[in-house]
């Protein structure tokens, strides 16, 4: 066996234009998904049947169908009426699925927090809304991190999923790139190790977060 | 209603409240005038905390009426948000000390103290950080403004706490058993501050364990079973005295469970 690594060097601005893109659309999705995930979990929480149960069917629509099938259904489902931009699908598919998830930890945090710590708020005069954000949602969302950082991690690598509706992150650039030079052993290779790279580097940031974080708790 | 010197500062009339079934206050009356201190004491599932927290309706009660400083707590005439907005500016004149602290966690102890004031009475920043650091420093725990309350000890924990109740400049402090949870080694710091708190001549209500430090502060003290105010007097009297053999026997039988 011979191995070639020269076409991953000449193809390297190519590979690094798709981790530009990956990290790009980790960092949106990952805003939209933590904070439309602690929306969703507030109000399935805290509102009457008729507005939360619609959002709790979401919830459960999206953790419980595949993200590539969601993604397919949004992009050449509805684009049968309607064509939606790739890109735009796949931001809110990747998002929408990841605030389901998100929002079912913070689901389950908010409720983790002492109803002392709802009595003490309202003992000293601040309404029932007012305790929800400045007492419940703060103490979940510091519950919450340990589970946000590794749903997080996981959702990096889906981003890579997205390459089945076109979308020019670092997967689908490494095909094209494949496709040129018929080496894929060294370029999968490569990609595996900048994959690594990022989960370490997040991993590192995550448990930074989760120090930082402990000490409210 | 006018508010005149003689207009007790916190008064309940034949409150009662039921859980299902279960009738835990079978009508109350409680006066408790101003600068005066009240310890209730009497066994568990007495009622005596369902009493304790009916005072600022984290429980509601199912009769009688609860005033304080001649207003209405308890408003069974208002609904929804307008019931909210009155118990929410009710709740600011009165301090709860809880058994287990219930310190925000995740704020720094400073932060704990001047949330209240900061975002119910809109002080600015800098006036609730000198008040705050005012009220921290008449704790003893100046020291620990920036600390966090997973930091603190039990009797430190619950020193901010009377802080924090402090920090909305109440005219009534209720204590629902602030020392039942602490060690007994740091009992007596937390009695300090309360005793403290009796100089300055602070309207409270107390349920708790402490028979000698009942003893030692209130002005009056009563003892409640079943739901019921057994029997109430001067400390001197109900603590050494009592009249009814069921007051009798619950302090012989706690005396001996401390010995």
């Amino acid at each position: 066996m011979e191995f070639d690594f020269s076409p991953v060097i000449t193809y390297f601005p190519t590979l690094i234009k798709g981790i530009g893109a990956t990290l790009l659309i980790g960092l949106v999705v990952a805003i939209m998904s933590i904070i439309g995930g602690q929306i969703v979990a507030v109000i399935s929480l805290y509102t009457r049947k008729v507005v939360n149960w619609p959002l709790r069917f979401f919830i459960w629509l999206f953790m419980t169908t595949p993200l590539l099938l969601q993604l397919y259904f949004l992009y050449f489902g509805l684009g049968q009426w309607i064509l939606i931009p790739a890109i735009v699908v796949g931001v809110l598919g990747l998002g929408f699925h990841y605030m389901a998830y998100n929002a079912d930890i913070f689901i389950a945090t908010i409720k983790s927090v002492s109803s002392g710590q709802y009595e003490a708020s309202r003992s000293l005069g601040f309404g029932h809304y007012a305790t929800i954000f400045y007492i419940i949602i703060p103490q979940a969302f510091y519950r919450a991190i340990p589970q946000l950082g590794n749903n997080m991690i996981i959702m990096v690598k889906d981003i890579s999923v997205l390459s089945a509706i076109g979308i020019a992150e670092l997967v689908y650039l490494s095909q094209y790139a494949i496709s040129v030079t018929f080496r894929p052993f060294e370029f999968y290779i490569t990609i595996a190790v900048v994959y690594y790279l990022i989960n370490v580097l997040m991993e590192a940031g995550q448990s930074w977060v989760e120090r930082r974080a402990a000490i409210r708790k | 209603m006018t508010q005149t010197a003689e207009t007790p500062m916190v008064e309940l009339k034949g409150v009662k409240k039921r859980f299902g079934n279960l009738e835990v206050l079978k009508g109350i009356d409680l006066k408790v005038d101003r600068g005066k201190i009240i310890s209730i004491i009497g066994p568990s599932g007495s009622g005596k905390s369902t009493l304790l927290r009916s005072v600022n309706n984290l429980e509601v009660i199912d009769e009688g009426t609860i005033m304080l400083d001649g207003v209405q707590v308890n408003r069974p005439d208002l609904k929804g948000l307008a019931f909210e907005r009155h118990i929410n500016h009710i709740r600011q004149n009165m301090g709860m000390v809880f058994q287990h602290f219930n310190l925000f966690p995740h704020l720094s102890t400073l932060e704990n103290v001047t949330l209240a004031p900061r975002k119910l009475k809109g002080v600015d920043a800098r006036s609730a950080r000198e008040l705050g650091m005012e009220l921290l420093h008449r704790v003893g725990l100046a020291d620990k403004a920036s600390a966090y309350p997973s930091s603190l000890s039990g009797g430190q924990k619950q020193r901010v706490a009377i802080a924090r109740a402090l920090a909305m400049r109440p005219k009534v402090m209720l204590f629902d058993e602030a020392t039942s949870a602490l060690d007994p080694e740091l009992v007596e710091e937390v009695n300090q501050v309360m005793k403290s708190l009796a100089e300055e001549h602070m309207t409270m209500l107390i349920v708790t364990h402490e028979m000698a430090f009942a003893r030692d502060v209130s002005d009056w003290a009563m003892f409640m079973d079943g739901g019921v105010v057994v029997e109430e007097n001067t400390p001197e009297r109900l603590f050494t005295n009592p009249d009814q053999e069921r007051t009798c026997h619950f302090l012989r039988k706690h005396l001996a469970s401390q010995a």
